[in-house]
């Protein structure tokens, strides 16, 4: 989705995203989720003064203090304002900690009422669903499930990586070719 | 960066010329680089490069072309629904969609 989003876009038009993993769930916070799409964005657009001034105070502070919440949003509107339109494309979104995920959810809720220019584009198990759509009522929802071409695509790749190719001889191939789709399409 | 981009329908080709996906900042002084990690630690860049590398052509286009997408993406400012969510098993290739 990036990448088409990136291909299309115009000069005034950012596209930025995010990889939830559950791996590091914890690490994952909203502040750095949220952090880490403010840091594309001025990593874009260049680093504005008032982004300086509050880093020089925060390292003044106490060793060091990290943003919290209500300032990074404050900071993340700014930076979205003068834009075009700009693109927030998470991924994985039920990978993240429940708890991270509402806050998340909720401030993107924000940016969307603050911002025309914000566009959203969420993945996730659809056991998330009902989350989402408590946040965003009218959210566009595509369920996404591969197509018979998407299935043969994906097995002659892995045929063709194949470690141990002579254990493999046409008659398998062809055969893992006719029954490993046709047993998906029947699921 | 926006020359040679392979627009133009042609969603199964793997021409990946555009590399401004996230425009890392060139010239990074000390401080810059301090602040872009105060502001956060993650790297989505980095895992996105991951997902190019890994990604099969053509899989999962057929997502790009429908209607729900194309206005989700095109609509000016003000449009009805900025949210868009695509949803399965693990595994469908959600994360891998061009």
């Amino acid at each position: 989705m990036i990448d088409t989003l990136c291909d299309q876009a115009r000069g005034g038009i950012a596209v930025v995203g995010l990889y939830c993993d559950f791996r590091v769930q914890q690490e994952q916070s909203t502040t750095c989720m949220l952090g880490a799409i403010l840091k594309q964005l001025v990593s874009r657009g260049g680093i504005q003064e008032h982004i300086r001034d509050a880093f020089q105070k925060a390292k003044k502070e106490f060793g060091g203090r990290g943003l919290l919440l209500p300032d990074l949003m404050g900071i993340l509107k700014r930076a979205i304002a003068p834009l075009e339109r700009v693109f927030i494309c998470i991924d994985a979104l039920d990978e993240s900690a429940p708890e991270h995920r509402r806050e998340l959810l909720g401030s993107l809720r924000e940016i969307i009422r603050v911002s025309p220019n914000a566009r959203i584009f969420l993945t996730g198990r659809a056991h998330i669903e009902d989350e989402i759509v408590k946040c965003f009522s009218e959210a566009v929802r595509i369920p996404v499930s591969p197509t018979q071409d998407d299935i043969k695509s994906y097995l002659e790749m892995r045929l063709d990586r194949d470690t141990d190719p002579s254990a493999m001889d046409d008659e398998l191939r062809a055969d893992i070719m006719r029954a490993i789709p046709a047993e998906i399409s029947e699921m | 960066m926006s020359s040679g981009r392979q627009w133009s329908g042609n969603f199964g080709s793997f021409n990946v010329n555009s590399n401004n996906i996230f425009n890392f900042v060139t010239e990074i002084d000390g401080e810059a680089h301090q602040i872009l990690q105060w502001l956060s630690p993650l790297e989505p860049p980095k895992q996105h490069q991951d997902v190019r590398i890994g990604r099969l052509d053509g899989v999962g286009n057929w997502v790009l072309e429908t209607a729900e997408f194309k206005k989700w993406s095109d609509e000016e400012d003000g449009c009805d629904e900025p949210v868009l969510f695509c949803y399965g098993n693990l595994g469908v290739g959600k994360t891998y969609l061009r």
